[in-house]
């Protein structure tokens, strides 16, 4: 599922990351690669707040619906 | 070494120290942030150790990864591939080493040499955990030193290893597992070797990735690398899954102890961040928080006790009073404390304690300049040209400094707590819905300060359309400069037409924002039109800000300010004052004040006034006055309305200069202005010149949202994409601000029935439209676009 609608405070796992070229290797960068462990901390009408790599990230929603997460 | 001068580099993730560590090395003091893109373009500095080693140092903008997002990441790259320094720092946060390491595994794919600096040892040890430094230089291959930016631990040790590592040569090498790939890579190499690029296996790679970047600089090694026949999407998304798999694999396990997560500093950020980004409060928080900071900073009625809580005062006597032999009577320090209006507040004491040119410190060495004056014999005329003149233009541009520096330690205690990349999410949502990211916010509120840094940090921003946006409407977030122009204006204003000058002041403020809204809707509608970029930012830990790295921040400011004062604005109001003294046959007006009118007659000129009429300043303004007419101070006025004209021309070059030169020539118009207050002498002048509401509210609009200063010309000029950008960006602040400012002239007396019944209707209801109907046909324009655009693709 997107991470947009998955559950919070538990930890999930990067099954895909869709979008643009551009866009995806900043995710990556930041460490959003499929198979990597991330937690949604915080879901508001602004997107999420995930914590991946000991690092908090702020997305917004259409960047958040295009990484697909599964429990 | 002794003969040739080393050079490193500092690379490393945003936000993990690398300008703390450069500020150290150097003794510079450039100014560090929490929060990513502090730092957004190289930074060079020097370091000399005891034993007499010179090290050229570069700070670098942060980067997450060697594939460029932002073009400040992009100067990151590019030096570190062209400019082949000698050696790479490699700066890690150490509290969070395995996303710092990601990059590392990029650098290590160059031939040139690495140091890693571990940094923020001193926080990873207070948490109790321990890092094996030798075991991962070992994997690894390169030295590893620990080091703590901040406490100035580790450091020499640093740059000796650096040095040290510069003799020797290093070739690139992969820590991650290729796999089916291995044979690609080592084709992909062996074209690079064969076209000698340098850094043959960082190259290979990244043409593996289809990276852009690598398209464009090595086209004909690319081209070949394309043939090998790999999916550049799945290599890319496998060589970015590798590398983390090595690092959670292999390096990980040197780091002992509670993992960062767990511990409490990270879970205090959670809480705070529970509340500053909740749903419902966090806009209304940072109101307040805004609000506060204003308050403290401009209020003369602290806590509205005397409007509200009807506390009534005295003004504060003062506790000097003296008389001077001119036989005037000062009392400098008046009104310091408390006034009949209420108590001051921190900012505006120190606004009265630094004072102008009678009231304050300023006041005490400007009444010593006109006393040693005095003392030489000097004439009555020209000790009124510089005390009157130019003492008080600068000075009331410097009185104002202390409230400015107050007002920027509060943006960057904020900055540097990690609240500002909060408030960027909070209002990315709604910024989407006007056409930028919420990114821009930082630069935006950067200009409430000063437009100029406000500029620069627009490198930060995704797109070139972005950019030209923001940096479009950063004129549009009164800056300090400004702030004193609504000062001078709505305490006129208050007199003159019993307007509330808070609310005045809040107004043009308010004003400023929603047409910043206003216009990106329509920029982003016809000329700038785009998917506004995403918005993916690191939110940093909260920390308490620190004391240095703030009064850093502060003192580079007043820096800055004081510079300006002894440079621009003293040479602007030297020339105003000596035009407006001086008649174009070159004779002092003022030493004619005496003179009998046979003696002025036979100069040519019909009487006194009219020879102050013939001044250079007052001729050119006449001839300027007519530009001014339809946003309500030009020929409409009295003979000496062109005043405004000149304020407003001498504002494009700096934007102080409009109140010190309304102040200065507020006194040649004004009927018997001796003795009165600033305000009353320029409110006087209102009367004067017959300036309407419509036109105080011109003048006003027009200063506020046209070019802000030469300053940010310049700045403007070398952060934009393009010279049409530019060109556009200079006439679109000339003629947006004109068409704005019009608006609201006919809006106002139309409303105030200063047109009659009739147009006062007439005026609103065609203004309403046009506005109604600009938004209509860009909208319509847009939609038109999309199609087109739906079409072709």
């Amino acid at each position: 599922m997107p991470i947009l609608i998955a559950p919070i405070n538990q930890e999930l796992t990067v099954k895909r990351v869709s979008g643009n070229d551009k866009e995806r290797k900043h995710l990556e960068s930041l460490g959003i690669v499929p198979g990597r462990t991330i937690t949604i901390l915080k879901a508001t009408n602004n997107g999420v707040i995930v914590l991946i790599n000991d690092m908090r990230l702020a997305i917004d929603r259409n960047v958040a619906m295009s990484i697909v997460v599964a429990a | 070494m002794a003969d040739k001068v080393l050079n490193v580099c500092l690379a490393g993730n945003p936000n993990c120290g690398k300008t703390t560590l450069f500020n150290s090395l150097t003794g510079s003091t450039a100014y560090v942030g929490n929060w990513p893109g502090v730092t957004v373009e190289k930074r060079e500095g020097k370091y000399k150790s005891k034993e007499g080693l010179v090290v050229d140092v570069v700070d670098l903008p942060g980067i997450y990864s060697l594939s460029p997002y932002t073009p400040e990441e992009v100067v990151s790259r590019n030096f570190i591939l062209e400019e082949h320094p000698d050696v790479v720092i490699n700066v890690l946060d150490a509290t969070n080493l395995e996303r710092n390491l990601y990059m590392t595994t990029q650098i290590l794919e160059m031939d040139v040499p690495v140091v890693i600096a571990l940094n923020m040892m001193d926080a990873v040890e207070n948490n109790g955990m321990s890092i094996d430094a030798d075991a991962i230089a070992n994997k690894l291959g390169v030295k590893v030193v620990k080091i703590s930016a901040l406490r100035n631990k580790g450091l020499d040790e640093l740059m000796a290893v650096a040095a040290k590592v510069a003799t020797t040569k290093r070739e690139g090498k992969s820590f991650w597992d290729y796999g089916e790939y291995a044979s690609k890579v080592d084709e992909a190499v062996a074209i690079y070797k064969k076209e000698e690029v340098s850094d043959p296996l960082f190259h290979a790679i990244k043409a593996l990735e289809g990276d852009e970047i690598e398209a464009e600089k090595n086209k004909l090694a690319f081209e070949k690398v394309k043939e090998l026949g790999v999916n550049i999407d799945e290599f890319e998304a496998n060589s970015a899954d590798k590398r983390y798999k090595y690092i959670t694999s292999e390096l990980a396990q040197y780091r002992t102890g509670a993992p960062v997560q767990e511990s409490k500093k990270l879970s205090t950020s959670d809480k705070i961040d529970k509340v500053l980004t909740n749903k419902w409060a966090a806009i209304p928080i940072l109101l307040v928080l805004l609000w506060i900071i204003f308050h403290i900073t401009f209020a003369s009625d602290l806590l509205y006790m005397h409007q509200w809580f009807g506390l009534e005062l005295e003004d504060y006597p003062g506790f000097i009073s003296f008389t001077l032999a001119d036989g005037e009577t000062y009392t400098p320090f008046a009104g310091l404390f408390y006034t009949g209006d209420g108590v001051n507040s921190i900012g505006e004491f120190f606004h009265c304690l630094a004072g102008d040119n009678e009231t304050g410190i300023l006041g005490l060495i400007c009444l010593g300049i006109k006393q040693l004056l005095l003392m030489m014999g000097t004439p009555d005329a020209v000790i009124m040209v510089i005390y009157d003149g130019i003492l008080n233009g600068v000075a009331a541009v410097v009185g104002f400094v202390p409230q400015i520096l107050i007002l920027f330690l509060f943006f960057s205690i904020l900055e540097d707590s990690g609240y500002m990349a909060r408030v960027a999410f909070v209002l990315d949502r709604i910024f989407r819905r006007f056409g930028v990211s919420g990114r821009a916010f930082l630069p935006m509120i950067m200009g409430l300060g000063c437009g100029v840094p406000a500029m620069v940090n627009t490198r930060t921003l995704n797109s070139d359309k972005e950019r030209i946006k923001t940096i479009r409407v950063i004129p549009y977030f009164t800056c300090g400069a400004k702030a004193d122009i609504l000062a001078a204006v709505s305490a006129s204003v208050a007199l003159s037409f019993g307007w509330n000058a808070d609310l005045f002041t809040m107004g043009m403020y308010v004003m400023g924002f929603v047409m910043a809204v206003v216009v990106v809707i329509l920029m982003n509608k016809t000329t700038q039109r785009e998917e506004v970029p995403p918005f993916i930012m690191e939110l940093p830990a909260y920390h308490m800000p620190q004391p240095k790295a703030v009064a850093i921040h502060v003192w580079d400011k007043g820096k800055h300010f004081l510079k300006k004062a002894g440079t621009i604005i003293l040479i602007s109001t030297i020339v105003i004052t000596m035009m407006e003294n001086l008649t174009w046959d070159w004779r002092f007006i003022p030493a004619f004040e005496e003179a009998t009118l046979e003696e002025i007659q036979a100069l040519g000129y019909a009487s006194y006034e009219a020879m102050e009429a013939s001044s250079m300043l007052s001729s050119l303004g006449k001839v300027i006055m007519p530009l001014f007419t339809p946003i309500g101070f030009g020929t409409q006025l009295n003979s000496t309305g062109w005043i405004f004209g000149v304020a407003t021309i001498q504002g494009i070059v700096a934007k102080e200069n409009v109140t010190g030169t309304l102040t200065a020539l507020a006194g040649i118009v004004g009927q018997n202005v001796e003795g009165l207050e600033d305000g009353d002498a320029v409110s006087q002048m209102f009367v004067a010149t017959g300036i309407t509401a419509g036109g105080i509210m011109g003048f006003t609009v027009f200063n506020l949202l046209t070019i802000p200063c030469f300053a940010s010309v310049g700045t403007a000029k070398g952060e934009l994409p393009t010279k049409k950008s530019y060109i556009g960006t200079i006439l679109f602040w000339l003629l947006g601000a004109y068409v704005i400012a019009s608006l609201f002239y006919l809006f106002t007396d139309a409303v105030v029935g200063n047109f009659g019944l009739v147009a006062g209707i007439i005026v609103p209801i065609v203004i309403v439209a046009a506005v109604v109907g600009s938004f209509f046909f860009a909208h319509l324009y847009d939609k038109k676009m999309r199609a087109k655009e739906a079409l072709a693709a």
